[in-house]
């Protein structure tokens, strides 16, 4: 079904060994020629449990439920150009830092199962302890992350964690200078779909139910 | 039972628990942005003629237990039917604290046939139907002390307490106070919606939390007064002072805290009472020393803090040092 020779319960068997920091689930996605259907399902499904579990700036935003659902989708696109953008810079650097020639293709291959945690991320969500969940996953994620790196780019752990720090810090770089454009897109974009102009700030949350009750009133 | 079946119950419990907590802000969320129709306009609301005579209301909002105003436990019921004796001047209100929309679970819901069976089953004895319905209701009480969620979820508390008033004949114009009694998790949503309340009708709002579990909500300072009654065997209303960390002493300046410091809110510490049932603060068989039941040591510390006394400068006190009438 995900690859050829592969069924489902194999399929969540190689989630599972991903989740449990295993490295044998990366070694085989990096055996295949192409980036694989479980790799892109586990991304795809992972960035809509991702948007859902931060859905809350939707509704605080008072988002019609079509558009909610339109937004939860551009969310989970913008999340997976996120994790290609990620894997670009995490390539980037371990070619220019540690001389590691392979084809760019298998980082974000090897890569996409190592966003398996995110798959929980409609539980942050939940009330009270749902921002504490959210590290969790993070670190998880990030875990997962390093021994993905590794795998697929032969490194040590050690190196793997270099490669993902300098490749996140060079993302927030170009976010902030070349990429300026795309973060002005993806937000017109974001807002466009949402139909209303989206306040992000969690600390002007509370001020925005009081202005809009007052409205109200 | 094999062991793997007993791990596989307690993952599906486990995981109905998390799944439970994950939804459980959606009713609120939904109702802030408008998904489940538009709000009910204030000239909508039925005529109700105010009640020019009214010079006190009292809002109950009941423990975690209830699926709706009308599904209170017998003790809840005595305890309401009591205090209107005590205090006939006083307008006493009832209303289901765990839904914005003030809906009951056995409304018009899409999953209302499930909590009427569930009612059904709690009433015929099911210990595991209760704890489902608490359960719901306890998540209810964490989405009205998260940060995020809570600013939505109290101020539509604070929306469908101002509409209860309203029908009760309540006038804004007056300004007549208004005492939130908060029993249980109903604590949280009665300190929770407060300030909210306040900013709607500009009167004074006192909280009376009975055992409640509460946060050290961001309103609490502004409030005229919050008065936490609890007995010394309840465990229940502790779990406050343990998952909240604004009550942990060691953060001086949680709102919580502050206002300890300025005198908005006061201890008092009931008796040796549990949270709920036999032995608990609504229990009318068993006595303290004086003769009194549980029950009318409650009541009578109550009906005391509503009445005209001012307020008291103390943060612990007990229903004996309660301040004299003036």
């Amino acid at each position: 079904m995900f690859n050829q020779g592969m069924d489902v319960g194999h399929a969540f068997e190689m989630i599972g060994q991903a989740l449990g920091l295993r490295r044998e689930p990366f070694q085989v996605l990096l055996a295949s020629d192409s980036v694989t259907r479980l790799g892109f399902l586990v991304l795809v499904l992972a960035g809509f449990s991702e948007a859902l579990g931060q859905s809350i700036v939707l509704f605080v935003n008072r988002v019609k439920p079509r558009r909610f659902v339109a937004s939860l989708l551009l969310s989970t696109l913008i999340f997976a150009f996120g994790f290609g953008f990620w894997s670009f810079s995490i390539w980037v650097v371990a070619d220019v830092l540690f001389e590691v020639h392979q084809p760019f293709r298998v980082v974000p291959q090897v890569l996409s199962l190592a966003y398996a945690p995110y798959l929980f991320s409609f539980f942050t969500l939940t009330p009270y302890f749902g921002t504490f969940f959210g590290s969790i996953l993070s670190l998880w994620r990030l875990l997962a992350v390093l021994i993905a790196v590794s795998v697929s780019l032969s490194l040590t752990l050690s190196q793997a964690l270099i490669c993902g720090a300098l490749g996140w810090m060079l993302l927030q770089v170009l976010q902030r200078t070349i990429g300026r454009p795309v973060v002005w897109l993806s937000r017109r974009l974001r807002r466009m779909v949402a139909g209303v102009p989206l306040v992000f700030d969690k600390n002007r949350w509370a001020e925005l139910v009081n202005e809009n009750v007052e409205d109200d009133a | 039972m094999a062991l793997t079946d007993v791990a596989m119950l307690i993952v599906i419990a486990v995981a109905g628990f998390l799944i439970a907590g994950a939804l459980s802000p959606f009713e609120a969320l939904g109702w802030w942005a408008g998904w489940f129709g538009s709000e009910e306009p204030e000239d909508s609301l039925p005529e109700v003629s105010s009640k020019p005579q009214m010079k006190h209301a009292v809002v109950f909002l009941s423990g975690i237990h209830s699926v709706s105003g009308e599904s209170y436990s017998e003790r809840e019921l005595a305890f309401l039917e009591k205090l209107r004796e005590r205090l006939p001047d006083v307008e006493v209100i009832e209303v289901f604290p765990y839904s914005v929309t003030n809906r009951a679970l056995t409304g018009q819901r899409f999953f209302a046939w499930f909590w009427r069976w569930a009612l059904k089953m709690k009433v015929s004895g099911a210990g595991v139907a209760g704890f489902v319905i608490n359960l719901r209701n306890l998540w209810q009480v964490a989405v009205s002390a998260d940060r995020r969620y809570g600013p939505i979820y109290n101020q539509g508390s604070a929306d469908m307490i101002y509409h209860a008033l309203i029908k009760a004949g309540y006038s804004k114009d007056h300004k007549v106070p208004v005492t939130l009694i908060g029993y249980s998790g109903g604590g949280q949503i009665a300190a929770g919606a407060a300030p909210h309340l306040k900013h709607m009708i500009n009167a004074p709002i006192t909280v009376i939390s009975l055992g409640g579990v509460i946060s050290s909500d961001l309103g609490l300072p502004a409030l005229e007064h919050v008065y936490h009654l609890y007995g010394q065997r309840d465990n229940v209303q502790r779990l406050g002072l343990i998952f909240f960390p604004g009550r942990w002493r060691i953060l001086p300046y949680s709102s919580w805290n502050q206002a300890i410091e300025k005198h908005i809110i006061t201890l008092i510490k009931l008796g040796p009472m549990d949270h709920t049932g036999p032995k608990g603060y609504l229990d009318s068989d068993t006595y303290t020393p004086d003769g009194r039941s549980y029950l009318d040591v409650t009541l009578d510390t109550i009906t005391a803090l509503i009445s005209n006394r001012p307020r008291p400068q103390m943060n612990e006190l007990t229903p004996d040092t309660l301040p004299t009438r003036v």
